[in-house]
């Protein structure tokens, strides 16, 4: 299954700051987390420095799962030579021994590499719902061009005025809020 | 991090804690001791005779099969491969008696040997940092810099030993194959045909040269950088010159660097060669400037210098470290499977001592230098623990000077050899002299490249959650 959670259909109502400068964006960031504003997400065209540590975002699972497809890739490889060279059918092949050998090394290590760099991008594509048919949802077509948009979602807990606010003061280009899939300028 | 707050980039002083000094002379003096240890109980007959039990089978067995030379008689049987035949070892085993002395001339000779590949690789770092416009490493430059000054010292050492021992060390310096008659029974065919390269004159003008180009264009690299420092700030000059001249070493290093190890470390198994052996050098040298540079950038920050320098730059060498332990255990395997699998007796003949008659140094060697670091630099939090990369450092160095033992010593003596106070004792009084030295060149100037373009960015590198 998709991860449901990054998901924008079922989002509540949310309020969108969206900026034309790194570095207002970055300020208003902060300022936000430092009034205890809890930030739904940040969407940036490219990667900016710093701002995982400031949305206090976790750190991403994908070396595990790197790991996890690499030690996968190794036994895989180290049971088909074992199956097909040592066990189904031995081979003799200029007498040397059937055991592990530095023969094998090649083999475990394009296995190893091989799956680790395929499980890391299918896990990673997954993870961020760009698999292939599904329509992406973008809170605006502008986030992949030249705009930063901090999204925070609504709630009963969230001062609306508030964060529009800060945002504003921080230089947003432009407010915006969202509900029910339909954007509408502040 | 790194937004919305500035960070300053001011000039930093360095003066050599007095702790640091005491540790160098404590290493230094160290291996003086264990060298006087050495010295003193080593057995003083020629070491040839010391192992003479194994030296004479070894001799009978190659008399024996004198006759089937030509036909080079091999018996291989499922679990051992016996190899003979008039290629390989065997002229060095068979070498007249070795003085004694000639312990402490390879162990000198493994010390800075191993020095010199590391200072020239610390150069070369910073080359390659010019040639990929690289920012983030502009912060911690001044500390490969200072290692890269220490290339001449250890080229020196390392020649002078060669003046005094390439008689003992280097087999194919005794010109008889090349004086006897073709076809007569002291003829080397190999030996002979190699001769255009490794002869005397060669063997020393082609190193001096080259090593002499390097060092200058090392010193035009630190002085363009002082330069810098004192030029105005935005000033991109000595930048685009240093480029320019990192282009050309990384040219003549890249080339190059690989005849130098054929003469300096290859030659000892003249007959033998390896077409990666270069790069397995590289290999060595590479890693362990890596080392080094994160050992010092450690205790520089664990002395409160280098204050635009964070974990994050310590992550990033970490990596290196790790990446590069790989990249060792690579080309490693590249000249060892392929020998392995061809099983041609005169490229054999290299691993064939190696593996049957110095096992644990060649265990210790792959676990030192692969599984150690892949095992424990693998978690991200080792990476930014500075206790975990100083143990797992010093363990990789340990591994490296096997490394070149085991590359050195059993062309030399043949097999039943090990590691001792000598070899042990030369290569702490090197290390001690190094780290003195650097620390030294380090106070020769500012710790921070000011003015350098990329500061900025090397004072905002995040490597991210």
């Amino acid at each position: 299954m998709i991860d449901k959670n990054l998901s924008l259909r079922n989002r509540r109502k949310l309020l969108l700051g969206l900026f034309d400068d790194e570095d207002k964006m970055v300020a208003a960031t902060s300022a936000l987390v430092h009034e205890g504003v809890k930030i739904q997400d940040v969407y940036t065209p490219y990667p900016v420095h710093g701002l995982d540590r400031i949305i206090g975002a976790r750190r991403s699972w994908l070396s595990i799962v790197a790991f996890l497809c690499g030690l996968t890739g190794f036994s895989l490889a180290y049971l088909m030579i074992w199956y097909m060279y040592v066990y189904d059918w031995p081979m003799d092949i200029g007498n040397k021994p059937e055991r592990l050998t530095p023969s094998w090394v090649p083999i475990l290590f394009e296995s190893t590499v091989l799956l680790t760099a395929f499980g890391m991008a299918f896990f990673f594509f997954w993870r961020s719902r760009l698999v292939h048919g599904i329509k992406p949802e973008l809170l605006d077509p502008r986030q992949t061009d030249d705009l930063m948009i901090i999204c925070v979602e609504s709630g009963h807990d969230v001062n609306e005025s508030q964060v529009l606010d800060i945002m504003k003061q921080n230089g947003a280009a432009e407010l915006r809020t969202r509900d029910g899939g339909v954007s509408t300028v502040i | 991090m790194g937004h919305g707050h500035q960070i300053e980039i001011v000039q930093e002083q360095f003066t050599i804690p007095s702790k640091a000094k005491t540790f160098a002379i404590i290493v230094g003096v160290l291996g003086l001791i264990l060298s006087g240890i050495g010295m003193a109980t080593i057995d003083k007959t020629p070491v040839a005779g010391a192992h003479e039990s194994h030296a004479q089978t070894e001799m009978k067995g190659h008399e024996e099969h004198a006759t089937a030379a030509g036909s080079h008689e091999m018996h291989a049987n499922s679990g051992e491969t016996h190899v003979e035949g008039n290629f390989g070892h065997r002229a060095s085993y068979e070498k007249q008696n070795k003085p004694w002395t000639t312990r402490i001339w390879t162990s000198l000779l493994i010390a800075s040997y191993y020095l010199f590949i590391v200072s020239l690789a610390a150069l070369f770092f910073i080359v390659v940092q010019y040639i990929a416009n690289a920012g983030w490493s502009a912060a911690i430059k001044r500390v490969p810099e200072a290692i890269a000054t220490f290339i001449p010292v250890a080229f020196i050492i390392l020649l002078a030993v060669i003046v005094v021992a390439k008689n003992d060390i280097y087999h194919w310096v005794h010109y008889e194959h090349l004086h006897a008659a073709k076809g007569s029974a002291e003829y080397d065919t190999i030996l002979a045909g190699k001769s255009w390269f490794l002869n005397s004159t060669m063997f020393f003008a082609f190193p001096i040269v080259l090593v002499t180009l390097w060092v200058l264009i090392g010193r035009k690299l630190r002085k363009l950088s002082i330069q810098e420092d004192s030029a105005e700030k935005g000033e991109t000059k000595f930048h685009k010159k240093s480029i320019r001249w990192s282009a050309g070493f990384a040219v003549l290093y890249g080339f190059l660097f690989s005849v130098v190890v054929w003469y300096f470390v290859m030659s000892i198994d003249a007959h033998w060669y390896s077409t990666i052996f270069g790069v397995y050098n590289f290999a060595i040298g590479w890693v362990s400037a890596l080392t080094i540079i994160c050992l010092f950038v450690i205790f520089l920050k664990s002395q409160g210098f280098l204050k635009i320098v964070s974990d994050e730059h310590v992550h990033d060498l970490g990596k290196f470290m790790f990446a590069f332990s790989i990249f060792w255990a690579y080309i490693w395997v590249s000249q060892y499977l392929l020998i392995w699998y061809a099983h041609i007796p005169e490229e054999m003949a290299y691993y064939q001592i190696r593996y049957e008659e110095y096992k644990p140094y060649f265990i210790a060697n792959i676990t030192l230098n692969f599984f150690t670091p892949f095992l424990v630099l693998m978690m991200r939090n080792a990476k930014r623990n500075k206790m975990v990369l100083t143990i797992a450092g010093s363990l990789m160095i340990t591994g490296k000077f096997i490394d070149i033992w085991l590359m050195v010593i059993p062309g030399v003596y043949g097999p039943g050899m090990n590691i001792g106070f000598l070899e042990a004792g030369a290569f702490l009084t090197l290390v001690g002299v190094f780290i003195y030295w650097v620390l030294v060149a380090l106070t020769k100037r500012g710790l921070v490249p000011v003015n350098h373009p990329f500061i900025e960015e090397s004072a905002h590198h995040d490597v991210g959650v």
